[in-house]
């Protein structure tokens, strides 16, 4: 069908296309050229069935099913899955439900890089340099916008950022061969260290076992003077103890007493206090988003979620109230049984006074009775009655000599462990991150300074005060695929495999959970924090520039931690 | 967690709100009622119109009627005037003699006001009051007075004297009735007399009556530790209005619950409160509650078979509504079926009683007469139309201009992003944040090169603090709402310690002018619009999260009389500021407001303030939204995903396909919620949300001019089934499917979680297409039709007869369309017929108020499809505008005719535009699988502007 020469007028704007870009359609790229060469008419791309008069070809209405006859008008672009759909014979789908078989609006961009248009951004009024820098994706002039031809500038600049940004990145690469170097330095280092701690451990091991055994023989040969200086001594102390006991028993029962009364007077309070807070969580309005308010509910919350769980006390009423009842022939201490013993082996009932206490106070005193008396000695009630055991200069100057023998040793084997440890750590590809190892780098993003160091914690703080945010505690190394727009200025993730190092368990967020950042790093000359988000509420990404993410010059995939 | 929904249940502090009971004058009319519904028939209303006191002139009848206030016959006078409008409304309006003239004392020496309020009108009557002259009493005798009024004389209005009572009848047949059942009351004046000690004697009768009530809640007035100081004492008023034979009653919004509203006073299924109108900021308001909520339109039509009349109750005070349905009583003789009668009881507490009754017939007919009293809603900021993203909040210009950009890298259209509170320097409103804001104008034009839009929170409290120019002016200039000693009200809200910019001062408003120049606004640009969010007032230690009713605004009125124009009142001197920001620049202000009354349409939109992410107020935001449509401010919407709380996913795109349908289109979310613009919901269900907001996108024309048929004649937006269809009964109470605009178009959405299909109820006879496959629907009249509706189908179907327009190129904002080609979808109806209509201008400036817009009128019959002028103008001698000019290159792209008749299975047509005649190519389907024959009929090549026709014989 060929139209006459009023709509030929009509549609002058698009059928000029034709002429305009040499013999191919407007729009159309080098890569779809053959389809457009046929002098007589066009036949659908995907769809040979259907032929169209060479008019059709960018009049401003879709004709194809598969979009082809509009490579240069934004006529097709509503054939696409993420508009409504609507019925579209022909097509794969018999709906609009498909994909437009052309890639976009071709900008030829001549002077810098050829590039698709999205065909929605064809004739908006918009001019979209950054990816039609000849400005030809609005020929319409819609609403009177004119995209002058910008690629001799815009080509020049990107022409010069990109060799500055390759620049850079060799900078960066011979970066991070140093740093790789100091990685490897450092991990040597460890290496030696680890190897002296060894030899020393050894040598301490054999230094004390020599030192043990000449404790025990210094030890033996005093034991058998201590043992004849008991037998020459007391005899009939017993008495005396037994009362300065009762004394000392009667008066712990008091200051138990007043410690039971001050307890439930302390119970009282505490139940008063959880009341007024339960009263305070349930009635408070959230809406108002006090910070302080918020923090003290979910203080509170914490507190009672410990609470509900917390072990029940391991000591009863009725336990208490049996040490407080009199000691008497059936309760407690039979201390007449005592003062009757008149000269009986003091060492047998010394031995043997478990028997006559009440079965659960057994344990109960062996176990209490020592927190109680720090405790009481803490806070002034009892006097601290410690006396240095008798112990001859010999005999101690032995043991201690074993003990510091001992504590080198532990000393070392710690040392030991961490460095170790740290060998086994993760420190990245050719443990690179060695190099960064307590380095830190921050960035100011609106109202907060956001910090991340290197393995260790990401944090934030507010220039308002509040103090510091953790976000996150170094976890473990993980790649993920990043999908950003490459930037000129390299300060972009761009698109690949990214390493992502994972910090977890920060801060615990209002009503959500612990804090954690995603750091995802690029290649860049010097260690940048570029930028942070929340992606979502307390979920930080920030997007960090590291020589030591720059790709090494014989592509290596991720592997493994240990790739020493 | 307390405040998400679920999780416990919790829900909105109802003992922070009052009910009746607890309001002294609801509980004191509610015990009238009471009382007189005791009494039954020897109840007998205490106000007599003196005959002789009657006078009527140019439409207006005045007279006198007495109130006996005591056994010896003590009588207090109450100026009545009843007034008759060409436009068909009659307005009564009752005054109060001694305060009128001042003749009464106050207590607590306050300083308030002694009159009535009577000024409500000033701030919402735009016209339709226009005395008709034609009116004239028909019979007047000492029983009564009859005065036929309206268009042919239809309406009278007949005046019973003794007691007072009106009936309002149409074609000889009561409608509306006041003061049928003795409830009418208007507190007199009465001073408080201390017991025991009377002082000197004086006003000794009075005393004795006073002894006689109950006094307890006449004064002082203690609510939740505030106490109201009431210095005039007891004031309410209160009517009782019938509408015989009416059993549905719509409107009074904002409240939760059915369109067609409830019953009040128990049973089963009723309400046991009355509905509330105290505007209030409402934490987390409950589901199907009377509760008062943000604003209020004191508006309501009753609706019968073919007959729709309305009463519209003029008083910004707090108000409740009680509402009974009672079957008549049956006629044994009769053998119709007993009708319903449904009485409502009007409570104000303060102000003159001033009502107006609309007397119909058609719902279309009261919309219209409403609008023409209060304005019709403003032709909208085109942007304002499209996606909004709004978040409490996006914390910094980089994390707008990222949203901005992902939004575009997932191919969403969205045209404005909002910024709540926290973008604002310590709360203090026009100032940034200087560190998370430090570059507004860089993020203002990246918005900009897309045609979007930029909205801020602006709210009428001002940040109490030292250095703060707007809080020392505001103080300094004494423009600030005074409190019951007459000096600066302090209270609280989100800046903390803060006072209340006082709108109704006409200084105020000129100093709030001021303030959004550009120059004085620094960082603001064209493209910033505004959102007035708290302005009931919200006041956080305030009686009821609100203003102490003892406050004193401007020219000494009470807070009381004015409460619920108060946001009206705010929005409105922003309104002022926003076309006044620039000399020379005259431009449609976009502002959103939470706060609202009757008039409030011709300043911006509403939204219903702070719902939850669940599913029962997706459900619930469909009939609050047709309420506002059908109750005068249809450009109204729910937040998208809840406010509160975190929505599925499943949940959050049906929200997207349900919010594609509210004229106001916004997702928003609060500070404790996690991320959710749609493109985060991962592939699947972005993709969802993408189609839908797609959607909205391709119907903006259709839209637009549903819009415009709004700012014409106060049509709904999205229109309910009983005001489409009036005369199908079943359909009454139906709110939960909706016709958009006259498109046609029937939604409904899905509201219930793992719900795949519904059942749309069939309105009439005519065809209806599924819009996404045209299948032909097996519909009958009256009947439900099951459509499926997998979560990523929305069930739309197009009603046979209608013609909407369509732009189908998927853009990045509706900007980014203005110039793009237009799609007619005809939608044939069983005759093979169809007429539609498309209104568009350059949706920015006030232009089209010189006839710089398009309005055409398609039609299919026959013989032929055309284009013709939708009001006939001869535009030929206009002077185009500059958009005028550029939409010469805009076309008609393509026609789809679904359900094409057999005239259109050919290979082409011509069709003849400005002098010319040109081939056009059709591809024609026949009808086969269930799917209506459709015919694509393109390029056409018309100019949108210009007639054309395509004739088919």
């Amino acid at each position: 069908m060929r139209p006459n020469s009023s709509l030929a007028l009509l549609n002058a704007i698009y059928s000029f296309t034709l002429a305009a870009a040499g013999s191919l359609p407007r729009g159309v790229s080098p890569e779809f050229a053959s389809h457009y060469q046929n002098k007589d008419q066009f036949t659908c791309i995907t769809n040979a069935a259907i032929k169209l008069s060479l008019s059709q070809v960018n009049d401003g209405t879709c004709d194809c099913p598969d979009g082809s006859d509009e490579p240069g008008t934004a006529a097709c672009a509503s054939i696409d899955p993420l508009s409504p759909e609507q019925p579209l014979p022909g097509s794969a789908s018999s709906t609009t439900n498909t994909s437009n078989v052309l890639p976009g609006f071709w900008c030829e961009n001549k002077g810098h890089i050829g590039a698709y248009v999205p065909f929605s951004y064809v004739n908006d009024g918009v001019c979209d340099y950054d990816l039609c820098c000849d400005g030809t994706e609005e020929f319409g002039h819609k609403g009177g916008v004119k995209c002058a031809n910008k690629c001799a500038q815009i080509g020049k600049e990107h022409r010069r950022l990109a060799a500055e940004k390759r620049a850079k990145m060799e900078r960066a690469d011979k970066k991070r061969q140093t740093m790789l170097s100091e990685a490897q330095e450092l991990r040597r280092r460890v290496e030696s260290q680890v190897n002296d701690l060894k030899g020393d451990i050894a040598a301490l091991e054999a230094r004390k076992e020599e030192l043990v055994r000449k404790h025990q023989e210094i030890e033996t040969e005093e034991k058998s003077k201590v043992v004849r200086g008991e037998k020459t001594g007391s005899g009939g102390k017993l008495g005396v103890l037994v009362g300065l006991a009762k004394a000392r028993v009667e008066e712990l029962r008091d200051t138990l007493d007043k410690v039971v009364d001050q307890r439930d007077n302390l119970r009282t309070k505490v139940e008063e206090l959880e009341t007024i807070l339960r009263k305070f969580k349930e009635e408070y309005n959230p809406n108002f988003n006090d910070e302080g308010v918020k923090a003290a509910v979910k203080a509170f919350e914490d507190y009672a979620a410990r609470e509900s769980t917390a072990s029940s006390e391991d000591i009863t009423e009725a336990d208490i109230d049996s040490v407080l009842a009199e000691d008497t022939e059936t309760n407690g201490v039979n201390w007449k049984e005592f003062e009757e013993l008149k000269q009986a082996g003091d060492t047998d009932i010394l031995y043997n006074i478990e028997a006559y206490l009440p079965p659960f106070l057994r344990s109960f005193i062996q176990s209490k009775l020592d927190g109680l008396r720090v405790w009481l000695i803490q806070n002034g009630m009892l006097a601290d009655n410690h006396e240095p055991g008798t112990e001859s200069a010999l005999v101690k100057a032995a043991r201690e000599a074993v003990e510091a023998a001992e504590r080198d040793l532990n000393n070392k084997r710690k040392d030991l462990e961490r460095e170790g440890g740290d060998l086994s750590k993760e420190y990245g590809p050719s443990d690179i991150f060695r190099a960064l190892k307590d380095k830190c780098v921050s960035v100011d993003s609106g109202e907060y300074t956001y910090e991340l160091c290197w393995l260790s914690k990401t944090s934030q703080k507010s220039k308002k005060g509040h103090g510091h945010t953790g976000m996150g505690n170094f976890n473990r190394i993980d790649w993920e695929e990043a999908d950003d727009v490459e930037r000129l200025d390299g300060r972009s993730l761009g698109k690949g495999k990214r390493m992502v190092l994972r910090y977890d368990d920060g801060q615990q967020c209002w009503n959500g959970p612990k804090r954690r950042t995603d750091v995802w790093l690029a290649c860049a000359e010097t260690e940048e924090l570029w930028r942070v988000s929340e992606s979502e509420k307390c979920v930080y990404k920030m997007e960090v520039g590291t020589p030591a993410a720059c790709e090494p010059a014989e592509k290596k995939e991720p592997s493994g931690k240990d790739e020493l | 967690m307390g405040h998400f929904p679920g999780a416990s249940g919790l829900a909105v502090k109802e003992h922070d709100f009052k009910k009746c009971h607890q309001s002294g004058f609801c509980k004191r009319n509610r015990e009238y009622a009471d009382n007189a519904a005791a009494q039954k028939s020897t109840w007998s209303s205490p106000y007599n119109v003196v005959h002789d006191s009657i006078s009527f002139n140019d439409g207006q009848l005045q007279a006198v009627i007495l109130k006996t206030i005591n056994s010896e016959g003590a009588t207090e006078r109450f100026p009545l005037t009843v007034t008759f409008h060409k436009s068909g409304t009659a307005r009564v309006t009752v005054d109060e003699e001694k305060r009128q003239k001042k003749e009464i004392t106050l207590r607590h020496d306050s300083q308030a006001r002694k009159e009535r309020y009577n000024e409500a009108e000033k701030w919402v009557i735009v016209g339709g009051v226009d005395k008709d002259e034609d009116a004239k009493i028909s019979h007047q005798d000492k029983d009564q007075v009859n005065i036929n009024y309206g268009p042919d004389s239809k309406f009278e209005a007949v005046i019973r004297l003794s007691p007072f009572e009106v009936d309002f009848r149409r074609d000889g047949e009561s409608h509306v009735k006041f003061n049928d059942h003795g409830l009418f009351n208007i507190e007199h004046w009465r001073p408080k007399v201390d017991n025991p000690a009377p002082k000197e004697g004086e006003e000794a009768a009075q005393v004795e009556v006073a002894q006689k009530e109950d006094e307890s809640t006449w004064w002082d007035e203690a609510f939740g530790g505030n106490t109201d100081s009431k210095p005039r004492g007891p004031e309410s008023i209160g009517l009782d209005i019938s509408f015989p034979g009416y059993e549905h009653v719509y409107g009074i919004p904002e409240h939760t619950g059915p369109m067609s509203l409830k019953q009040t006073r128990g049973g089963d299924g009723n309400f046991e409160e009355p509905y509330r109108l105290y505007n209030s900021d409402v934490f987390e308001y409950i589901l199907d509650s009377p509760m008062t909520l943000y604003g209020s339109i004191p508006f309501m039509q009753a609706h019968r078979k073919g007959s729709s009349v309305g009463v519209f109750w003029l008083n910004a005070a707090e108000t409740w509504v009680d509402i009974i349905k009672a079957k008549d009583s049956i006629n044994p003789l009769s053998l119709s079926t007993p009708k319903t009668t449904t009485r409502t009881h009007w409570i104000s507490e303060s102000g003159v009683l001033d009502v107006f009754v609309l007397l119909g017939p058609t719902p279309k007919d009261l919309t219209s007469t409403y609008g023409e009293l209060t304005g019709y809603s403003a032709m909208p900021q085109e942007l304002a139309i499209g996606y909004h993203q709004c978040r409490w909040n996006y914390i910094s210009d980089d994390d707008v201009k990222d949203v901005d950009r992902k939004m575009d890298r997932f191919k969403i259209p969205y045209d404005v992003i909002w910024l709540d509170l926290e973008y604002t320097d310590d709360r203090k409103y026009f100032t940034w944040e200087p560190h998370s804001f430090a570059d507004p104008i860089g993020m203002g034009k990246q918005l900009q090169e897309h045609g979007r839009g930029l909205v801020l929170l602006i709210d009428p409290h001002i940040k109490k603090v030292d250095g703060y120019s707007q809080s020392s002016e505001l103080v300094s200039k004494d423009l600030a709402v005074h409190n019951k000693d007459n000096s600066i009200y302090d209270g609280w809200c989100w800046p903390g310690n803060s006072n209340w910019i006082d709108c109704f001062n006409p200084k105020a408003i000129e100093w709030w002018k001021g303030l959004f120049k550009y120059d004085t606004f620094k960082g603001t640009l064209e493209n910033t619009f505004i959102w007035n969010d708290m302005s009931e007032p919200s006041v956080f230690n305030g009686p009821e999260t609100t203003m102490p009713k003892d406050n004193i605004h401007y020219e000494n009125w009470e807070h009381r009389d004015v409460h619920n124009l108060n946001g009206l009142t705010f929005q409105n001197a922003t309104f002022q500021g926003m076309v006044t920001r620039k000399k020379g620049e005259l431009r449609r202000p976009f502002i959103l407001t939470r706060s609202f009354y009757a008039g409030s349409q011709r300043l911006g939109a509403m939204w219903t303030g702070d719902n939850q992410a669940a599913w029962d107020h997706l459900e619930a935001s469909i009939p609050m939204v047709l309420n506002q449509g059908i109750s005068g401010f249809p450009f109204a919407g729910a937040d998208v995903g809840g406010f509160f709380g975190n929505p599925e996913k499943d949940l959050l795109v049906r929200w997207y396909q349900t919010g594609a349908f509210y004229p106001f289109f916004r997702a928003h979310a609060h500070i404790d919620s996690r991320r959710r613009e749609p493109y985060l919901l991962g592939e699947e269900h972005t993709a969802i949300a993408t189609a839908a907001i797609r959607l909205r996108y391709t119907l903006l024309p259709a839209w637009y001019t549903a819009f415009y048929e709004a700012n014409k004649d106060g049509s709904p937006i999205i229109r309910p089934m009983y005001w489409t269809h009036p005369t199908e009964e079943a359909g009454f109470a139906i709110d939960d499917q909706l016709f958009v605009g006259s498109t046609g178009l029937l939604a409904k959405p899905i509201t219930k979680q793992d719900q795949f299909s519904t059942d749309i109820w069939i309105p009439d006879e005519e065809v209806y297409y599924d819009y996404f496959t045209y299948e032909t629907k097996k519909t009958q009249k009256g009947k439900h039709l099951t459509v499926s509706a997998s979560l990523s189908q929305i069930p739309l179907l197009m009603r046979g007869g209608h013609i909407f327009p369509r732009r189908d190129i998927p853009r990045r904002s509706a900007a980014s369309m203005k110039y793009d080609d237009y799609t007619l979808v005809v939608s044939a109806s069983k005759a093979g017929t169809a007429e539609g209509e498309l209104y568009v201008d350059d949706g920015d400036s006030f232009d089209f108020e010189q006839g710089q817009y398009i309005h055409r009128r398609f039609s299919l019959d026959q013989s032929a499809l055309r284009s013709t002028d939708a009001e006939g103008r001869d535009t030929a001698s206009l002077k185009q505008s500059k958009w005028l000019q550029a939409m010469k290159e805009v076309y008609v792209d393509k026609i789809i005719v679904v359900g094409a008749p057999a005239a259109w299975s050919r290979e082409g047509v011509q069709i003849t535009s400005e002098g010319r005649s040109w081939p056009v190519k059709v591809q024609y389907h026949p009808a086969a699988n269930g799917k209506a024959a459709f015919a694509v009929v393109g390029r056409v090549g018309a100019r949108i502007g210009e007639d054309w026709s395509i004739e088919l014989a």
